[in-house]
């Protein structure tokens, strides 16, 4: 077993981090690398900035996988459910389709988790892209990429049973052409986090 | 199991103690704010528990063994300690976290306002995303009793785990792998209570895998030319399993009992059936063997008292712990 200091692949400065964290930051050269032994890869992010309006105190961001997936049902017995919403937007009825999923990379409850992926799945957030944190605390990611794609399928069936409607059998394909580390502004409050964007 | 196993290392950059989880592969130094990579051969990390008894500490916990129950009364002044040495048993420590949908529905019998009984179906989603710990014994100690550990507590130490004495490995990372996914998503089907499931669809990842290695004492000795063994947590510092010679007196007491008490019962049972045709005398014949079979349970192992869990067999070797005494063996 080896122990050694985690440097930056790109620029080779060692990287120091507050607390356990999936992902490593390396605010000199601002890349994201991922540790999966013995290698360390590079992934690619984005930093949501925060509006000029929100508060400049308690802001934090929160990281969360954006996942580019396209699928298709094949067969289906939902009464009601996502699909069938969202089947104008899509081809075929509703039933082939392609859309970025959100999902929380963080520790997180599962009623959190749930109303998180559906809300940013359902209304994807609009941002001005931001070259660093700025100095604002991020909160450490937990769920790794790989980890993420592998996930992707339940976080569609997340969407499906949320809607209202009886979901009892459902069969699809499902493809995932991107996954990309979205961090998120939120202002924590006494009542949780509150997203800005 | 608990989350919280946590390894004692040193950071290279300032030396520094550093604590982490035995199955993180980045640690963060709480001093030098240094973030450390840690890298295993196998893939997966290996930590030991220390062992907290020494050897005077192990045989006094034998020797307080020793008096308690039907043992024999006089094991402590006829019993010789022929060895006692320690071991580390490895155990596989799987983190899952499981994520998925489990739909059906429940049947239940309902009564209309016309007094119809009918089947009503209620239609539930449940939605899993748990994380779950998932141990399992790398090796087989089941020759020494020992199917399984319950503490997982204590300080853990990486230094020189390839030099401490432990038993072959039997379950692979690939086997416990599959076991602890298997387990997860067994345990997160139970938790819906869905007694009817038309849909289920459950992604079990592993979050973290490591080996432990988890020390026990192994005392051995011997009471009237037979040999017996006791194994002890070396942490705990609880019995684990162990065999020990049956007091003389409380075996003979049992035997008068037993087969007084089973012998009486039964022949007044077939007395009472024959004379009065009842079903009482039956009930008589059937107490007695009952009260036969306990005495027989009381020595199946002939004169042993067993603490343990030890597979069935005739004769229990224990040569694998200690090759230079192949020829040791427990007579049960």
């Amino acid at each position: 077993m080896k122990i050694q200091q985690a440097k930056c692949p790109k620029c080779e400065l060692t990287l120091c981090m507050e607390s356990y964290d999936e992902l490593l930051y390396c605010p000199t050269c601002r890349a994201i690398h991922t540790y999966n032994p013995p290698t360390i890869d590079q992934i690619s992010y984005e930093i949501a900035g925060f509006p000029e309006d929100s508060p400049k105190e308690n802001r934090i961001y929160v990281p969360f996988w954006r996942i580019l997936s396209e699928f298709h049902i094949t067969s289906g017995d939902v009464d009601g459910g996502f699909f069938s919403k969202m089947g104008k937007e899509l081809e075929d009825g509703g039933r082939n389709g392609s859309i970025y999923i959100y999902m929380p990379a963080s520790q997180i409850d599962k009623d959190a988790f749930r109303y998180w992926t559906v809300n940013l799945t359902i209304n994807n957030p609009s941002y001005e892209i931001m070259k660093d944190f700025d100095e604002v605390k991020r909160i450490p990611t937990i769920i790794s990429q790989e980890d993420a794609i592998e996930l992707t399928d339940f976080v569609v069936m997340i969407l499906e049973a949320e809607n209202p409607g009886i979901l009892q059998h459902l069969e699809y394909s499902l493809t995932v052409n991107e996954a990309k580390m979205i961090y998120l502004p939120f202002i924590t409050g006494s009542s949780g986090l509150h997203l800005v964007v | 199991m608990k989350n919280q196993l946590a390894v004692s290392l040193n950071c290279p950059s300032c030396g520094g103690d550093i604590f982490s989880s035995e199955s993180g592969v980045i640690v963060n130094c709480r001093y030098c704010g240094s973030t450390l990579c840690i890298e295993n051969d196998g893939g997966f990390n290996t930590a030991a528990f220390k062992n907290k008894l020494d050897k005077d500490s192990a045989l006094e916990i034998v020797q307080n063994w020793w008096k308690k129950g039907l043992k024999a009364r006089d094991l402590k002044s006829v019993a010789t300690i022929t060895e006692s040495y320690p071991i580390h048993l490895p155990f596989w420590h799987i983190e899952t976290r499981t994520a998925g949908w489990i739909c059906g529905y429940e049947e239940f019998q309902a009564t209309d306002s016309e007094g119809n009984n009918h089947i009503e179906k209620i239609y539930r989603e449940e939605m899993i995303f748990d994380g779950t710990h998932f141990s399992e014994m790398a090796c087989d100690p089941s020759d020494l009793g020992i199917q399984s550990l319950q503490n997982f507590n204590g300080e853990l130490y990486f230094e020189d785990i390839g030099q401490i004495p432990s038993l072959d490995l039997i379950v692979d990372e690939y086997e416990a792998i599959e076991h602890a996914k298997t387990d997860a998503i067994s345990r997160s089907r139970a938790s819906t209570n869905i007694s009817k499931i038309t849909f289920e669809k459950l992604h079990s990842l592993i979050h973290k895998k490591s080996m432990i290695y988890y020390p026990i004492w192994i005392v051995r000795y011997t009471y009237q030319n037979y040999a017996y063994f006791v194994t002890i947590d070396g942490i705990t510092g609880q019995v684990l399993s162990g065999r020990a010679p049956r007091d003389p007196l409380y075996q003979s007491l049992a035997v008068t009992l037993g087969t007084s008490a089973g012998g009486l019962t039964s022949a007044g049972g077939i007395i009472s059936s024959i004379s009065y045709q009842s079903e009482v005398g039956i009930a008589g014949v059937i107490l007695g063997l009952i009260i036969l079979g306990i005495t027989y349970l009381f020595f199946q192992h002939r004169s042993e008292v067993i603490k343990g869990d030890f597979k069935e067999r005739l004769s229990l070797s224990v040569s694998e712990i200690d090759p230079d005494d192949a020829s040791e063996e427990v007579i049960v």
